[in-house]
């Protein structure tokens, strides 16, 4: 029974989301002018001149870079050790 | 394995391409020389299309193939294959590549979808009416042109990007990334019972990240089926369609401002030129703070697919905690590490002596080559896709809920955390020149 609802459900987003979409697309909604790339640049290399939008004068960050590096670090080890200990849990 | 060169294997292949095209592409740039690969214009209507056919531009295409098929026939044989079959297979899979990457030029289409979405339809659209004809399937080899393309990509993973919103932007890309990933890891094998593991973490990786080239990563990582990443970044690329439109509205309708209302952006819309896109629809500040908080989420994808392959390797023994370091170095994708060194390269080497103009021309040369590798490999992945399998994939509803209930706690948890840095209440607002 709740697999069926939620197939039900699924479907349901499936298809309004692809209606949704198709009808964005259709109406051209969202674009900005003068910005000749959307969903398709998909990684910001492939923006043409992205330190245009975005460069290193936009925020001085009083903290210096190794600390952020250091932070960066403890916290993705912190997040490696809960996702095995959540993998232990579902096992 | 015995008499197995060590560059006999697909990782090793990879790397080696991976490596000549960056070094090519280091010196090429250098010395000033213009070899950039062939991509389209967009075009509005048929004379701006066959206006791109000038002898200039059939030349670059011309050159573009040659490079690609000496490089990756070279690496084929490497792999101890035929290179007259490979070269045969490729050369037809290159006139498929160009078609793509001709439709995904068109104007509105550009803005919305992906190449990989046409790619993939194409693929899909030969193999299952007229067939993969036979002397196409030697180039059908999908994780040797990703393998490919991630180490090429690896180059344009800046390090330096991290402190570009300082502590902000840290809490609120890498803060978030991780427990989104996680929950959607538990929630997709404890509550919806999904038993392909690759498939979970590919999606949950295209949510929390950015998208195809997370999905793309995580993928090759966890070496999950095709039809996994297919169905990963057609999930994506659907619902970027939806959040670039209707986020800035909602954000506005909300009277979040720009500036908490780009950082949301930046943080839960999947594709970065989407991002900049829909930030820029909520004004300059949106941009900045969306562009901002992307660009850090962008260079996560390195350690996303590391620690991936890592926990696949060690896990895929049955004991996730119990195998050994030398037994997880044996084990994992040695592309990963190629993908690894190439970031690090860029980022303390290549740009503290030549700066960051230099790495960013570069990173302009290389992206074609690696958005043709990309182009290749989803068209490969059509050409290798019935549509029974992805029947069979989408079954039950769970991918899809799985991918909106973990975009919805991606959002949920990336506002508090939105709030909490940027609001003004708890720290003070930072300055962003706009």
């Amino acid at each position: 029974m709740r697999d069926r609802a939620l197939k039900i459900t699924a479907g349901l987003i499936f298809v309004l989301s692809v209606i949704l979409a198709v009808y964005i697309m259709v109406n051209g909604l969202g674009l900005v002018e003068g910005l000749d790339f959307g969903a398709g640049a998909y990684y910001y290399a492939d923006i043409p001149e992205f330190d245009r939008y975005v460069n290193s004068e936009a925020y001085k960050s009083p903290v210096s870079m190794w600390v952020i590096i250091a932070l960066f670090l403890i916290w993705g080890w912190a997040m490696y050790r809960f996702l095995l200990w959540v993998d232990g849990k579902g096992r | 394995m015995v008499g197995k060169k060590w560059y006999s294997s697909e990782d090793s292949a990879a790397n080696i391409l991976g490596f000549i095209m960056i070094a090519a592409g280091l010196a090429i740039t250098l010395s000033g020389i213009d070899f950039a690969a062939f991509s389209f214009k967009t075009w509005h209507n048929f004379s701006e299309l066959s206006g791109q056919f000038s002898d200039a531009s059939l030349s670059r295409l011309a050159r573009t193939f040659v490079i690609l098929a000496v490089l990756f026939t070279a690496g084929a044989k490497m792999k101890g294959e035929s290179a007259l079959r490979f070269f045969a297979g490729f050369t037809a899979l290159f006139v498929l590549a160009v078609i793509v990457r001709l439709i995904s030029a068109e104007y509105e289409a550009s803005r919305y979808l992906e190449w990989a979405f046409f790619a993939l339809f194409i693929g899909l659209l030969v193999s299952n009416t007229v067939g993969v004809p036979d002397f196409l399937k030697p180039a059908i080899q999908t994780e040797y042109y990703i393998k490919t393309g991630l180490v090429v990509m690896g180059f344009s993973v800046l390090f330096s990007n991290i402190v570009n919103f300082g502590l902000y932007g840290l809490a609120i890309a890498w803060g978030v990334t991780p427990l989104v990933i996680i929950f959607m890891w538990y929630f997709g094998r404890k509550v919806l019972k999904i038993d392909n593991d690759p498939f979970v973490i590919t999606i949950a990786s295209a949510t929390s990240v950015c998208g195809t080239s997370a999905a793309i990563a995580t993928a090759a990582a966890s070496d999950a089926k095709k039809t996994d990443l297919s169905l990963a970044v057609s999930i994506s690329i659907i619902f970027t369609v939806i959040m670039m439109v209707l986020e800035p509205v909602i954000i506005r309708w909300l009277g979040l401002g720009e500036l908490i209302g780009g950082a949301l952006i930046g943080g839960t819309v999947d594709s970065t030129g989407a991002v900049t896109v829909a930030g820029t629809a909520l004004g300059k500040l949106g941009q900045t703070t969306a562009v901002l908080v992307k660009s850090i989420q962008n260079i996560l994808i390195g350690f996303i697919a590391f620690a991936v392959a890592v926990f696949f390797t060690a896990r895929s023994g049955g004991k996730s905690h119990k195998v050994s370091a030398s037994e997880i170095w044996t084990r994992l994708p040695k592309f990963i590490l190629g993908f690894f060194a190439a970031s690090l390269i860029a980022s303390f080497i290549v740009q503290p002596i030549f700066g960051r103009p230099l790495v960013n021309s570069v990173n302009k040369l290389l992206d074609q080559y690696k958005n043709w590798a990309f182009v290749l490999a989803f068209t490969s992945i059509g050409l290798s896709t019935n549509f029974r399998e992805l029947k069979e994939q989408v079954s039950g509803g769970k991918p899809l809920t799985l991918y909106v209930v973990g975009q919805l706690f991606n959002i949920v948890l990336t506002f508090a955390v939105v709030y909490v840095a940027l609001s003004g209440r708890f720290f003070p607002l930072p300055t962003i020149a706009q």
